[in-house]
């Protein structure tokens, strides 16, 4: 039934889009009267019809297979393990709060969660560890490759940031790199 | 100054100490870049830089030749043993790479990968330089409509990835290359499919999406079934033995046909590493003699993959040496470093200053045979990780693809691509459609669609003349010809019957 839903919804968006977002802004003028260019909406919008087609054959292929099928209903779309949705949620939110948080605080959080979501029960030892990985990952890109990992926007989390880098330098201009 | 002296002038430039301690710095450093996701090839030569502001020219190009293939290789590394591509480039990789180090073959798939990497870059190395100029006038006489062609070739393997679900691979692949369309067009600058997202704008970038399907679908998977992953069988470390002669000789054509295409994909200007392993994943899988064993762990797929995206780097070496066109991102960055040190790239380096010819020729051939060493060194350390219980294995992977995929562009947006990639690939996989050709089509689909459009342009909107060339219509009617072959064949079949 997920195969189902998912196909649907993607012939739908997939409508929607040919009708209304394949362009965003106007052809240019002189593009539009040239009858020798590929115009810019030409060949997503060939890409969607072909897609909608292969789409709708699939839909009938699944509706035709499943005929019959007992267990072919809305409630088994759902049988997913909510560990998976955790760990989706949990990613995606991470993607989200790597802006206001930082780097540091991110790392920690998604070290420390995907760990217990992953069945880690030694709290104190994946506390350590989450505390050990953020260090290393950040000395690893920040220091030896200068990828400008984000500080965050919260200023206190900014602040530990700066302080961590300050720590860092003096290191590095102790050590003479 | 004949080949023989280019050759024997190449080799004593590093019969001296600090070059030749510099190339293996080089490979050490290279091959760790690549291995980290988010850090490619172009990235990790512009990170080489800095070390050779003070060095004289020779060593300078010696060194970022060194750190240039090198870290095409170190790719494979976390491709085999993770699932994250290290590079663009070793995306096919993964594809027989993990499953063979899941079946707890991955000494076995990083010989090869290791080995193959080396033979693709000691062929297009030779390649470079006997036949640089003809190459590169070959590769000039190449037309859109010829690059178009290339490009659907290698979009007719939709049909043959997976035999058993033709219509989902075909679906999948023209996903991909609508998710190519996304951002601006690429003759007119009109932007498509940005649903009003102005991060969305500059298209989709290829490393957060391949991190996404890839790396994070694999821990988003593993989420429900914590486990430990063990390199091989009952050993935590990975034994990186090579495959045996016979193994080796069982794969001859596919590694001397990946090595030809890859060298000229390698010359052809905007085409580069990735492209090239792609293409010659897809050329494999049609003239293998078991198409349907691709994907699930075999060796063919490995070396073809590897041979490619290393023999595109002497490849890309060829039009930046000879006509001073950089034949990829990590070859601009190279000639800038050179023209920084007085290097006169063009036709007139071979008259002028033919030791840069042969140093970038002995620095390929030291590179990719030493590299198997380092890198087989380098894979053990990346391998004790494996032992690692997965608890803490998988929220490291999450780290990396969220730091990899922010480290492309230092962008946000592309780690919440990254994301959305991730679960895409999720229900990529819930609904059996094909994330490898869904990446062939993405990764194929810029090229594919600029070059006709110019190609368009050229021909004054005749499609006829402009598939009227020799190579443009040969390719096109054998990529119509594999593409139909599946669908049409069973039906034939079924009148048989």
């Amino acid at each position: 039934m997920f195969e189902l839903i998912c196909n649907v919804l993607l012939w739908a968006g997939l409508l929607y889009a040919y009708f209304f977002n394949v362009l965003e802004a106007p052809i240019p003028d002189r593009t539009a009267r040239n009858p020798y260019t590929l115009k810019p909406d030409i060949w997503p919008k060939a890409i969607i019809i072909l897609l909608l087609v292969c789409i709708a054959i699939n839909i009938v292929n699944i509706i035709r297979k499943n005929r019959g099928n007992t267990d072919f209903t809305f409630a088994s779309m759902f049988d997913m393990r909510i560990r998976r949705w955790l760990g989706i949620a949990l990613v995606v939110a991470a993607s989200f709060v790597l802006e206001p948080l930082g780097y540091m605080a991110t790392c920690f959080l998604v070290l420390f969660l995907y760990g217990l979501l992953l069945g880690q029960t030694h709290v104190i030892r994946l506390f350590v560890f989450a505390v050990l990985v953020t260090l290393l990952l950040y000395v690893v890109f920040s220091v030896l490759l200068s990828v400008n990992l984000p500080r965050g926007t919260i200023p206190e989390l900014r602040n530990f940031s700066l302080y961590v880098e300050g720590v860092v330098s003096s290191v590095k201009s102790a050590i003479g790199m | 100054m004949s080949t023989w002296e280019l050759f024997t002038s190449g080799f004593s430039v590093l019969m001296d100490p600090y070059t030749f301690l510099m190339v293996i710095f080089a490979i050490v450093v290279g091959t760790i870049f690549g291995a980290l996701p988010g850090v490619s090839a172009t990235m990790a030569v512009a990170l080489g830089l800095p070390f050779t502001y003070s060095m004289a020219p020779v060593p300078a190009i010696v060194f970022l030749v060194a750190v240039y293939c090198s870290s095409i290789t170190g790719g494979s590394i976390t491709a085999i043993l993770f699932k994250i591509p290290g590079v663009p480039s070793s995306a096919p990789t993964t594809f027989d790479g993990y499953p063979m180090a899941q079946r707890g073959e991955a000494g076995k798939a990083l010989g090869i990968a290791l080995g193959a990497s080396a033979i693709g870059g000691l062929v297009s190395a030779l390649a470079m330089l006997t036949l640089s100029p003809q190459l590169t006038q070959a590769a000039l006489s190449f037309s859109p409509s010829d690059i178009f062609a290339v490009t659907f070739m290698g979009l007719s393997i939709l049909t043959c990835l997976d035999s058993k679900n033709v219509l989902r691979t075909l679906i999948s692949g023209l996903l991909g290359l609508l998710l190519a369309c996304v951002g601006q067009d690429p003759m007119y600058a009109v932007q498509r499919l940005t649903f009003g997202s102005g991060e969305l704008i500059a298209g989709l970038e290829m490393i957060p999406v391949l991190i996404g399907i890839f790396a994070v679908t694999e821990v988003l998977k593993q989420t429900t079934a914590t486990k430990k992953l063990s390199a091989d069988e009952g050993n935590a470390s990975v034994n990186t033995k090579m495959p045996s002669f016979r193994e080796w000789w069982g794969i001859k054509w596919v590694l001397a046909r990946c090595s030809v295409i890859g060298t000229i994909i390698g010359i052809l200007p905007g085409a580069g590493a990735t492209i090239a392993s792609f293409l010659c994943y897809s050329t494999e899988t049609k003239l293998s003699k078991h198409p349907e064993k691709f994907g699930t762990g075999i060796i063919d797929g490995i070396a073809a993959s590897e041979t490619a995206n290393n023999a595109a780097t002497g490849g890309a070496m060829v039009p930046l040496l000879s006509l001073g066109i950089p034949g990829g991102n990590a070859a601009a960055v190279m000639m800038s470093a050179l023209v920084l040190k007085g290097v006169q790239l063009g036709p007139l380096l071979l008259v002028n200053q033919p030791q840069y010819l042969s140093a970038t020729f002995a620095s390929m051939v030291v590179t990719n045979i030493l590299m198997v060493f380092v890198a087989i060194g380098i894979a053990k350390i990346f391998a004790q990780i494996l032992a690692v219980p997965y608890s803490y294995l998988g929220p490291i992977i999450i780290m990396l693809a969220i730091i990899g995929s922010y480290a492309t562009n230092m962008s946000i947006a592309d780690v919440k691509i990254m994301a959305i990639a991730g679960v895409l690939g999720l229900v990529i996989s819930a609904c059996h459609f094909n994330s490898a050709a869904l990446i062939l089509g993405l990764v194929l689909g810029v090229i594919c669609e600029g070059n006709f459009s110019r190609a368009y342009t050229i021909s004054r909107a005749n499609l006829v003349a402009m598939f009227a060339r020799p190579v443009a219509g040969t390719l096109m009617a054998v990529s119509v010809v594999l593409l139909l072959w599946p669908i049409v064949s069973p039906l034939f079949r079924k009148k048989k019957d």
